[in-house]
Parts: structure tokens; sequence; C-alpha cells
């Protein structure tokens, strides 16, 4: 290995590494501070220079509760599975890291002083693999092993139940989400991110055609779910489960949950932004290239705050309703989309009457099929009978 | 160089995680064994520039299959995954020499006879030509075996409705 392919990895992975944990932080500040607004509360505002009375909006929160989290005792309970209980975590982290390397942060830019470095970051970069998207998939399923891994280590009812929840809802809401994704993929012909995202310049983002904005909301909202973002954070719902799978994590055990799932929605957020909003594409990109990163990140930031706000809004779904809901209606609308854009692949470049036509008709399709499931949907609904409860 | 390193790695922690999957008495660490397994797997197929197998094997064994043997796992007696109780082991000589059969008799001959490329060749682009293969000269294999997998899930469902529609009936009529 030459030292210049060294140089190579180093620039196309450790940026990585660095931006998106910091992201993490910030993340946490916003969520609170935006939360607490909501909520008509302040928020984090007193942690800011340490030694002065300087607030900053209590940006010094992150480090402050980082911190906390390093000093904190860890506590393993009794019984519990010591090894599995230390792996959790890790597992969580793990491809949670590994699947950003599949979304197109193009960091060549970096090495303006000499063309070949940039020639082997290209080389090296793992969303030019033929099926990155695929990768992006099969790696964020692991995702499930580690909620289950610590929801069984715990030797806790609360802690399995919550881990038997994740992997039900993470099944369930896989389906929806890479049967949305493939709607983009059959449209550019290419399971590559790069291509996926070239696909989209000039503001052609598939998040503005119908089938495509269709798409975009299926995935989102499975996508919520297989982050256990509210409204469908039942593995951790505190009011039925204590914490659900990481009740009997402390310290930085439980940091590393935190940042796993946080870097989780960065990473799904991202290739949101690619298969949907067009990647690194936006103003002025093209006079300077490491605007692409900027833009980039921005969408990303973006949706994350979106889902700030959801969680903000709306109340938690029961489990009945969360299966249902997958199943019965993101399922058959997923794959109605799916032929709706095959269709439209096959009558594309015809003219814009023909373009028109179909965008007016397959518009029609999709509102009908959403308003008509949901009605089949609501007629199945019986009243819920309460065995244990009045 | 590299590669080889690389592939005497991979090989290592493949064969430790079938090893612990087969010792170990605690169903869950077997699974989860079997998985590292799975995992080093798919290291190797990358190794082999065969990318769109290696994400497969993680998306179906690790994905699927072992998501499904914790299900399955879960659903038994024996949740907490820890069994004092030993299995008995008796055919272990015969399975032994079936093992070593299969492997001087089959596959030794196997790789005697096949004629190896010196170094791992690329398709470029692969996914794309397995697409095109897929759906030119296999489609009606493939569309066969979609009806046949869809007929299979949907008895599955059957079998599994079936028979939790008797159970209520007889406790109705209990």
């Amino acid at each position: 290995m030459s030292f210049e392919l060294v140089v190579a990895i180093l620039i196309a992975t450790v940026p990585l590494l660095v931006i998106f944990p910091s992201l993490f932080a910030l993340t946490t500040w916003l969520e609170r501070k935006a939360l607490a607004r909501i909520q008509n509360r302040r928020g984090p505002n007193k942690v800011g220079i340490p030694c002065t009375r300087i607030g900053l909006f209590g940006l010094g929160q992150p480090a402050a509760d980082g911190i906390k989290m390093l000093f904190k005792e860890d506590i393993v309970p009794n019984g519990a599975d010591r090894l599995f209980h230390l792996l959790a975590p890790i597992l969580a982290l793990i491809p949670a890291m590994l699947v950003l390397c599949f979304l197109p942060l193009d960091f060549s830019f970096v090495a303006v002083w000499d063309e070949s470095i940039a020639k082997d970051i290209k080389a090296v970069q793992g969303f030019a693999l033929d099926g990155a998207v695929i990768f992006f998939f099969a790696i964020t399923g692991i995702n499930t092993l580690s909620v289950f891994m610590a929801g069984w280590a715990s030797r806790n009812k609360y802690s399995l139940l919550g881990g038997m929840r994740a992997i039900a809802q993470m099944i369930s809401y896989e389906i929806p989400l890479v049967l949305s994704a493939v709607v983009v993929v059959m449209m550019v012909g290419s399971l590559n991110a790069k291509e996926i995202a070239d696909a989209q310049m000039g503001w052609n983002w598939y998040v503005f055609t119908p089938w495509g904005l269709a798409a975009f909301i299926i995935f989102f909202i499975a996508a919520l779910a297989e982050t256990n973002r509210s409204p469908f954070d039942l593995p951790e719902a505190e009011s039925e489960l204590i914490a659900g799978y990481f009740t009997e994590y402390s310290g930085f055990k439980f940091a590393l949950f935190f940042l796993g799932e946080y870097i989780s929605m960065f990473a799904i957020s991202g290739l949101a932004a690619v298969l949907f909003l067009g990647g690194g594409e936006g103003p002025w990109v093209a006079v300077y290239p490491w605007l692409a990163v900027g833009w980039f990140l921005a969408k990303i930031f973006s949706l994350i705050f979106v889902m700030i706000w959801l969680r903000g809004t709306l109340p938690r779904l029961r489990v009945d309703q969360l299966m249902a809901f997958a199943w019965k209606f993101l399922l058959p609308i997923s794959i109605i989309n799916i032929l709706i854009s095959g269709i439209a692949w096959h009558l594309r470049e015809q003219g814009a009457a023909v373009t028109a036509g179909v965008w007016g008709v397959s518009l029609g399709i999709l509102y009908v099929t959403a308003v008509g499931l949901n009605k089949l949907n609501r007629a199945n609904v019986k009243p819920r009978e309460y065995k244990y409860a009045e | 160089m590299t590669p080889e390193i690389t592939f005497w790695v991979l090989a290592f922690i493949a064969v430790c995680g079938a090893l612990v999957a087969v010792v170990r008495r605690n169903l869950i660490h077997g699974v989860f064994a079997l998985m590292i397994f799975f995992a080093a797997l798919a290291g190797l197929f990358l190794l082999l520039l065969a990318e769109f197998i290696a994400a497969v094997q993680i998306l179906v064994y690790i994905g699927a299959v072992g998501i499904l043997l914790l299900f399955a796992i879960m659903l038994t007696e024996r949740v907490t995954g820890d069994d004092g109780r030993s299995i008995a082991a008796r055919g272990w000589f015969w399975g032994l020499a079936a093992a070593v059969a299969v492997f001087v008799f089959l596959l030794l001959p196997a790789i005697q006879e096949a004629d190896l490329p010196e170094s791992a060749q690329s398709i470029q682009p692969s996914v794309k030509e397995l697409g095109l293969k897929l759906m030119a000269p296999y489609v009606v294999t493939l569309e066969v075996l979609a009806l046949l997998l869809t007929a299979a899930l949907i008895g599955a469902v059957a079998v599994a409705q079936g028979a939790e529609v008797n159970k209520k009936e007889d406790s109705d009529d209990a």
C-alpha cells in the first residue's frame, strides 16, 4: 500500500467520522431547543462558556452531557449476559457509521494540491460501488440485531419486550422503505449512489414527480419507523416499557446507543436526499465544488428538523396500528407506485402532452389508492377490546 | 499481498464463527456466532469482487435468516437461551465420517479439476449484467420462481390463520 493510497483513504473516511458525530452533538441541542419551543419552554440555556455567565443559548449542553455520560457509573444488571450487554451498543454504532460511506459525500476537492490524490480518493469512495444502495439497505438491517441483543442481554422483561417490538417493527417497515427506493432505482437504471444523484442534475429531482413524491413520503415515514423515531418509537415507549431495550443501560453504553440512533437518522436522511432531493445539487455548486457537501448536509438537516418537528407534534402509535399501517397501507400503495413509475418510464420523452397526461393520471391513481385504502382499513377496524384493563 | 492477509483473517473469523455456532450450548450465542460466520463469508465474496452477492449475503442471511432464527427461539420456551441439558451427540462419528467423505470425494476433486484464474476478475458493472441476464434469458425461470414463492407465502399465511381460527372456535366451545 502506497503512502498516497493511505492518504486518499484517510481523506475519504475521516471527515465522515468527524462530521457526523459532531453534528450529533449539535442535533441533540437542536432537538431539545425545538421541542422546548413547541412545548412553550426555553430548553437548555445555562451551559455555555465555563466559569462565565455567558450562556450561548445553551450550546455547551452537548459537551456537558458527554462529560456526564463518561463519568456515570456503568451498571450491568445481575444475571445479565455480560458479553452481549457490552457488545450491543458497539453493534449499534458499527452499521450506523458504516453506511455513511455509501452517501455521495465527495471530499476529493480537499486534494487541490495533487490531481493524482484526487483520483485515488475517487477510487476508494464507497458510494461509487456498483451496488451502493443495496449495501446501504443490507447494512442498516443489522441495526435490528443490536436492539435485540440489548433487549435480550439485559435479562429484563421490559427490555426484551422492547427488543421484540423493535424487530417486528423494523422488519415490517423495511419493505416499504426498500420498495419506495426501487422507484428511483428503476428510473435511473442504476444502484450507484453517485449516478442516482447525478441523474437528478438540473433540478430534475424525483420529489418533483408524482411517483417520486409518493415514494418520498413513504420512504420518509418508513425511515422514521426504521430509526425508532416518534411517532414510531414503540421499542422505547416510556409509558409502557420504561425505556424499552436500553432500560438497563447507563453511562457511556447508553450514550453509544444514542449516538448510533442519531447517526442512523443522518444516514437514512442522507439516502432520502440522494434518492429524491438531488444529492449535493444546489445553487453555485458548479462554481464551488465544495458547496456540494454543504448542500447535502443542509438537506440532511432539513429532514432531521422535520423529524424533530413530528416528534413534538404527533402522539405515539399503538402496536396494532403500527403493524396495520405498514402492511395494509404503505405496502399496497408502494407497489402501485412502482407500477405507475414503470408505465411512466416507458412513456418518457414523448412530448409535453403525454408527460402531462401521465402526471395527471398517476396523481389521480395515487390519490384514489390512498383514499380507498384508508376507507378500506377503517371499515375493518373494530372497537378495541381491553382484556386486562378497563 | 494485502488480499491474501485479508483472506486469511476473514477465513479465520468464518471458521471460528462456525465452530462457536456449533459448540455453544446457548442458542442465542449460537445464532450470533452464525451471523459472524455469514458476515465473514460476505467479506470473502467482496474479496472475490462479487459485491452484489456480498450485499445479498448480508441482506438475506444476516437480515432475514438470522432474525427468523431469533424469532423462532423467542417463540419457544427457552427464551433465556441457556440450557444445561446436553444434546445427545451419539451420531458424531457418522457425522464426521460424512463430512470427511464429502470433502475428499466431492470438494477435493472439484478443486483439483477446476481451472481457477490467478486473481479475481470483476464484471463491470456486475449488478447491471446480472439484471440484464435475469430479465432476458432467465425471465421465465424468474417468473416461475416468483410464482412458487408467492404460493408458498399465501400457503403459510393460510396455515397460520387456519390454526388461529380453530383455536378460537375451541375456546368458544369451552
